[in-house]
């Protein structure tokens, strides 16, 4: 069955109870309808029924994160995830853009999915960080005035270090348990080069050897949440390949990981694609996920601090994986983990959403940073580089600093003994 | 857009803020229905006050331009109490959201109408205290809708509706003014008659609620039976045993079908009912009963006792029953949820008359109730693509709720009259009742502009004497929006 | 034909009325007793054709309570609608008429175990008195008052028709809920004919604590301390002159081991017996009565604007009490006194209405103190009477 003979009936399931409504990122912050799942598949049944794609309905579908927390929350099992993947790309084909929008969004989507041409960018944007120019830049507004995108995306571009390599194969300590695929990512790779090598030592210190082949690419995430299907479709048969000799892949990045087990469904047309993709969606595994389900052997050192824990939408609402981070944190002798209030909210980050719609993603960073706040925390973990810039940057904003971590480095340091100056700085 | 809403949408732009209005079409159709989608009407424009002025300008604005207005929350009622009017202006409190007071010492708080029914649970709880009322919905229904309904849940059977835990109104009358009805005050109580008055008698903008002491201890089980008949003698027993349940709920074979392919909620294989008991309250007090209210569930002919042991079992229990509506749809590819009441001993005779409907119209019901209080949720099922299938569904749903009349019951027990049931209320009310209930509505709003349609089949004429009608009525011509 | 007459063709029990029956003074011209439902809409219908101003009369133990009517052309007495239409115990309700004496009433309840969860302040009074006052006694802490306990009601309009709202369903939300706007109208909207009320089981066990309070502080600490523990108190009360009692009711052991929570909670001076304490569930002594309404909250500032020795207090924790003034108070003192109240009370948005007073006070006191929504009951007061025939005068502003 094709896509849009499917179209009736995942809208049909919707029936209108309103579930989906207090979890929405967008209806929590306007209260409209029109900014809700339930309203926007109200548009989409519009539009099934004939309306055209107009401006304004455009407009409330461009508005949601894509987050999928109503997918969580719906009780009648409504698709949405893939109703509004749908959409998009029906948009993205259908419906023209002014100039200025094109022209940022193509930018976006050339320079992201490129790890070269993220890094060609790294020497430049470590300089003007260097020379302060960054703060300058931002008292005065001058990239607000010229596009809002591009003051966010600077905005959140996090402080660059040192990027080290990655070697193509890292050894396991001890009695060996496992040999996984490791993906790299783009932002990942690129900005928190450290969470990579945290990864691969985690990895390689609970007994698995670490495969991270030279040639892998984009995984296709961005472009697949962004209705450019044929695009993504590409990424994701350059992963199929990369990947296809290695038990299991082990992502770092929860939207990377939830595009990656979607594969099937978005290779499922192409019949010289669909059961390799599907192979490799069975043999994709969050980081998280595959430390509990291979259960802990190295020894853990304590780590005394006190750690919120961020649900990233990608991993908790798209692959359902809340319990595990969770139980790996609580594994870790004296760090306590303590709850962010409303965990099934966005952040706002949602993969280029921050980009693209700054002002709402400012706003829900905002209410994301005071719940982060008001915890008490000293160091936030989360599962996602998007997430991390985006708290990290509302967290600053709001002149109240927090340590940044990945699930990675906090079981990294602890297995390596680092000690808490490692993730929160030296007490003072 | 007429005339008169296109210069009544321009007064209200001009009253607020530019993205509190909404007349784009497509914009305004997404507002098109509540949680009922069988009746739809978009509204002629839809405003998003944020605070009780606003409230009260708009009401004043439709007043002098003489056009309907209705109010809604977050658009979950299942009566169509909220549809709006193609001539008239839908005031939508999504953005009246705040929590201004949690009083504890006082037991109480006030909120904004569009405040979320869980979220004031959510402030109260860290200091022992939660909101009574607790409808299905109260994840996203909002207070102001709780009160237009008045709204119960499945633990009003120990702790009541929410007419008894409003102990104050703030209300814009259709006249535009803003009035505090309060239980305290001297005088009628107007405050009474509003809570569940379904939105007709004007919109409120602030509730004082009451809150209640968090229970001391929560004792839940899931009994599994034979039959819904041996399911009906244990709540019998239970009730006639002189203890008050904070919940008793009941399943049939086919809910506790569809809730399995759902949520996959483990009920016990084989049973023709499953029987939910939850007790709370003082731990001496619910110990003592809780034994009582299994052994009575033994007797009855229980084959399967689950009792839960902690909060996470107690979920487990009541998730397939709290998915059982939305997971028909798993089962059906239509349906139609019946709301009615009868008296509790009347439940198994009207069941095996529900049963025989079913039997000679080949329409499947699926039942889910409130057993405690003979609050009956039979689900209709039919298949939307074949013809004639949703008039028969309709049919049976029907003559449901003449059994319900005729056993002495109602034909709402929460989801209320709305424009779904209005035709049904001459079946439960004489003339002269109605007539005389809608005195009230003559009294707030003369002019009947205050979600007019709802509730009552025939709007009365105010000041006249009731019964008798002069010359073609008001409404005459723009009812049949519907 | 004269009133009389045309009375007696539609009801079997028509009088002159007497002087020693005036309502506060104003003395019936009639007194009419239907025996049946359809009787009591005749003798209101021809009560409307006559133009007579009706006043509803059960056993007379609160015809003394608010204003005088400015006119009182026929008494209705409803003693001889006293059946008990209905009790369905395994559905835990009754239909009561008008006439019939709580007690009476709850005596028949008793026998199948069951009971209305409501205090009877004055013996005697009727189901309809006490509905058409809203009276309630300590219990409204756990169960509330007539309004929250009325499931049904049936009336009689000024015109003489019947008209039912709610039903004998608890659960039932078809429809305005009539039954809560006729509670505490005192007569002026219509004559109240039957109700049906939800029940509730008569526990099988019950225990008074009591402790003594030396001040308001005191008695404040007590009553909240109770308020928010876990026990779930049937009742909650201050009694002046220093007492807190708390009714428990429930399973013996439950009850048990419940008053030895709150024995500890409590303190040295609290008692447990298993009957009332002096003073629980009737009205303050006095010859004034006000009852005040206020959050719980406003208790100690309650004690400190009535602390004078004369003046008996009762208070609910529900947020509710009175105050009885003595025979002996001075019209002017008792103006005083209410106008301290209601300062005090003003604060908490609380309020204070006489109830009754001797009729030299009456003509120095504002009954009913500020009425918020007046102007919109006085439009629904016009809609079920727009002759103001029902106990014109008997309410607030004069309705």
């Amino acid at each position: 069955m094709s896509a849009q003979d499917d179209l009736p009936k995942l809208l049909g399931d919707c029936v209108h109870c309103g579930f989906c409504l207090p979890t929405c990122p967008t209806y929590v912050l306007w209260g409209e309808e029109m900014d809700s799942p339930r309203g926007r598949i109200h548009l989409m049944q519009q539009h099934a029924e004939g309306a055209p794609l107009s401006g304004p309905m455009v407009e409330h579908f461009d508005k949601c994160l894509g987050c999928m927390a109503c997918v969580t929350a719906c009780p009648s099992g409504v698709q949405y995830d893939r109703l509004i993947e749908m959409t998009r790309a029906e948009v993205e084909q259908e419906h023209p853009r002014p100039l200025q929008e094109r022209l940022v969004r193509e930018a976006i989507f050339r320079l992201f999915p490129y790890r070269r041409r993220l890094r060609a960018l790294r020497g430049p944007l470590r300089a003007y960080q260097k020379a302060g120019l960054d703060r300058l830049v931002r008292r005065t507004g001058v990239l607000e005035r010229i596009s809002p995108s591009l003051a966010a995306m600077e905005r959140l571009a996090p402080p660059l270090g040192k990027a080290p390599r990655l070697p193509e194969r890292v050894a396991a300590r001890g009695k060996h348990r496992a040999t996984v695929g490791m993906l790299t990512g783009c932002v990942q790779g690129e900005f928190f080069p450290g969470v990579n090598a945290a990864t691969a030592r985690v990895l390689a210190l609970e007994g698995c050897d670490v495969v991270i082949p030279k040639g892998q690419g984009c995984c296709g995430a961005l472009s697949l949440h962004a209705g450019r299907e044929e695009e993504a479709r590409a990424f994701a048969r350059r992963t199929v390949e990369t990947f296809e000799s290695v038990d299991v892949i082990v992502v770092n990045s929860a939207g990377c990981g939830s595009a990656m087990k979607e594969y099937q469904a978005l290779l499922a047309d192409d019949p010289s694609w669909s059961a390799r993709a599907e192979a490799l969606s069975a043999r994709t595994r969050d980081l998280a996920e595959f430390l509990v389900e291979l259960g802990p052997r190295a020894e853990r050192g304590p780590l005394p601090v006190t750690v919120a824990y961020h649900d990233a939408c990608h991993l908790s609402h798209a692959q359902g994986i809340r319990a595990q981070p969770r139980a790996l944190l609580a594994g870790i002798p004296e760090l306590t983990v303590r709850e962010v209030a409303d965990p099934d909210i966005c952040c706002g980050s949602a993969g280029t959403y921050n980009l693209l719609q700054p002002e709402a993603a400012a706003e829900l960073g905002d209410r994301k940073a005071a719940n982060v706040d008001a915890t008490g925390a000293e160091l936030l973990v989360a599962a996602n580089p998007g997430c991390s810039m985006q708290i990290a940057t509302a967290l600053r904003r709001g002149g109240t600093g927090i340590a940044v971590a990945h699930t990675a480095q906090v079981l990294d340091a602890s297995l390596r003994g680092l000690g808490r100056e490692a993730l929160v700085g030296r007490p003072e | 857009m007429e005339a008169e809403l296109q210069a009544l949408a321009s007064r209200l732009g001009a009253l607020l803020g530019s993205d509190q209005v909404i007349t784009d079409p497509v914009r305004l159709r997404t507002y098109d229905c509540d949680g009922l989608t069988n009746h739809r009407a978009t509204p002629g424009v839809v405003v998003l006050p944020d605070s009780a002025e606003q409230v009260a300008a708009i009401v004043r604005a439709c007043a002098d331009a003489g056009v309907p207005y209705v109010a809604r929350g977050s658009g979950t009622g299942l009566s169509g109490g909220a549809l709006p009017r193609a001539d008239g202006v839908l005031i939508v409190t999504s953005r009246m959201r705040r929590i201004l007071e949690i009083d504890v010492a006082n037991q109480r708080a006030v909120v904004e109408p569009g405040v979320i029914n869980l979220d004031v649970t959510r402030a109260a709880r860290p200091h022992g205290y939660y909101f009574a009322p607790d409808p299905s919905s109260q994840q996203i229904c909002s207070v102001g809708g709780n009160v237009a309904e008045n709204s119960g849940g499945a633990h009003c059977l120990k702790y009541g509706f929410t007419a008894h835990h409003v102990l104050a109104c703030e209300v814009v009358t259709p006249d535009g003014e803003l009035v505090e009805l309060s239980a305290g005050d001297p005088g009628y109580d107007l405050l009474g008659v509003f809570v569940g008055a379904e939105g007709t008698l004007g919109v409120t903008t602030k509730i004082t609620v009451r809150l209640t002491r968090v229970p001391e201890t929560v004792q839940t089980l899931l009994a599994a039976f034979a039959s819904i008949e041996a399911g009906g003698t244990a709540v019998s027993a239970i009730i006639g045993a002189g203890v008050v349940p904070a919940a008793i709920e009941m399943m049939d074979a086919l809910s506790i079908e569809a809730a399995e392919a759902a949520v996959r909620c483990g009920y016990p294989p084989g049973a023709g009912a499953v029987l939910i008991v939850e007790l709370d309250g003082p731990e001496a007090e619910v110990a003592a009963q809780f034994a009582e209210v299994e052994r009575l569930c033994r007797d009855a002919g229980a084959f399967e006792i689950r009792i839960a042991a902690d909060d996470a079992e107690r979920a487990l229990i009541w998730t397939g029953r709290k998915s059982a509506f939305a997971a028909v749809g798993r089962i059906s590819p239509a349906y139609l949820v019946q709301d009615g009441v009868i008296p509790r001993t009347a439940l198994p005779q009207v069941l095996a008359r529900i049963d025989a409907l079913s039997a000679e119209s080949g329409v499947r019901v699926a039942n889910v109730f409130h057993a405690g209080d003979g609050n009956l949720h039979p689900l209709v099922l039919f298949d939307d693509a074949e013809p004639g299938a949703a008039e028969r569904a309709e049919d049976v749903s029907g003559a449901i709720l003449d059994l319900c009349i005729e056993h002495g019951g109602s034909i709402t027990g929460e989801h209320g009259v709305g424009v779904d049931k209005a035709r049904y209320m001459p079946r439960m009310f004489s003339e002269a009742d109605l007539d005389t209930m809608q005195m009230v509505r003559c009294g707030f709003d003369p002019a009947g502009l205050c979600n007019p349609g709802k509730v009552f089949p025939t709007p009365r004429l105010c000041g006249e004497v009731p019964g008798v009608r002069k010359g073609p009525h008001p409404f005459a011509g723009k009812a049949d929006i519907f | 034909m004269r009133p009389l007459d045309a009375l007696a063709k539609v009801c079997g029990d028509v009088r002159p009325g007497e002087s020693a029956e005036g309502v506060l003074g104003v003395e019936p011209s009639l007194v009419a007793a239907p025996g049946s439902v359809a009787e009591a809409a005749e003798v209101m219908r021809v009560a409307a054709e006559l133009d007579l101003a009706v006043v509803p009369r059960g056993a007379e133990t609160r015809l003394d309570w608010g204003t005088p009517p400015r006119r009182c052309d026929l008494l209705v007495d409803t003693h001889r609608l006293d059946a008990l239409v209905e009790h369905a115990s395994g559905d835990l309700v009754a239909k009561a008429q008008a006439g019939l004496p709580m007690d009476r009433l709850a005596e028949a309840l008793a026998d199948r175990g069951q009971r209305l969860a409501l205090d009877v302040p004055l013996p005697g009074s009727t189901v309809g008195g006490t509905v058409a006052t809203g009276a309630a006694g300590p219990l409204r802490t756990l169960f509330g008052t007539p309004r929250d306990l009325v499931i049904g009601l049936t009336v009689v309009r000024a015109d003489g028709q019947i008209a039912r709202s709610g039903g004998k369903v608890v659960k039932n939300v078809a429809g305005y809920d009539l039954g809560r706007l006729f509670c505490g109208s005192y007569g002026t909207l219509g004559l109240i004919v039957e109700v049906t009320f939800r029940l509730h089981p008569v526990p099988a066990a019950r225990a008074w604590v009591t402790c003594s309070v030396g001040d308001p502080g005191e008695a404040h600490e007590a009553v909240q301390s109770v308020l928010h523990s876990p026990v779930a108190p049937s009742a909650l009360e201050y009694l002046s002159p220093g007492t807190v009692a708390v009714l428990l009711e429930g399973v013996p052991e439950g009850v048990a081991a419940r008053a030895g929570q709150l024995t500890t909670l409590l303190g040295d001076t609290a008692q447990v017996t298993d009957t009332a304490p002096d003073g629980w569930g009737v009205y303050p002594d006095g010859t004034t009565l006000i009852d005040v309404t206020a959050p719980p909250t406003a208790l100690p500032h309650l004690l400190a604007a009535t602390a004078q020795p004369e003046v008996a207090v009762s208070w609910n924790a529900s947020g509710h009490g009175h105050v009885g003034l003595p025979s002996g108070m001075a019209p002017a003192e008792v103006a005083a006194v209410l106008g301290s109240l209601r300062d005090t009370l003003a604060a908490h948005k609380g309020r204070a209405v006489v109830q009754y007073a001797p009729e030299d006070v009456r003509g120095e006191v504002d009954f009913w103190g500020p009425v918020p929504a007046l102007a919109l009951m006085r439009r629904v007061k016009d809609q079920f009477d727009p002759d103001h025939r029902l106990s014109p005068g008997r309410f607030v502003g004069g309705i």
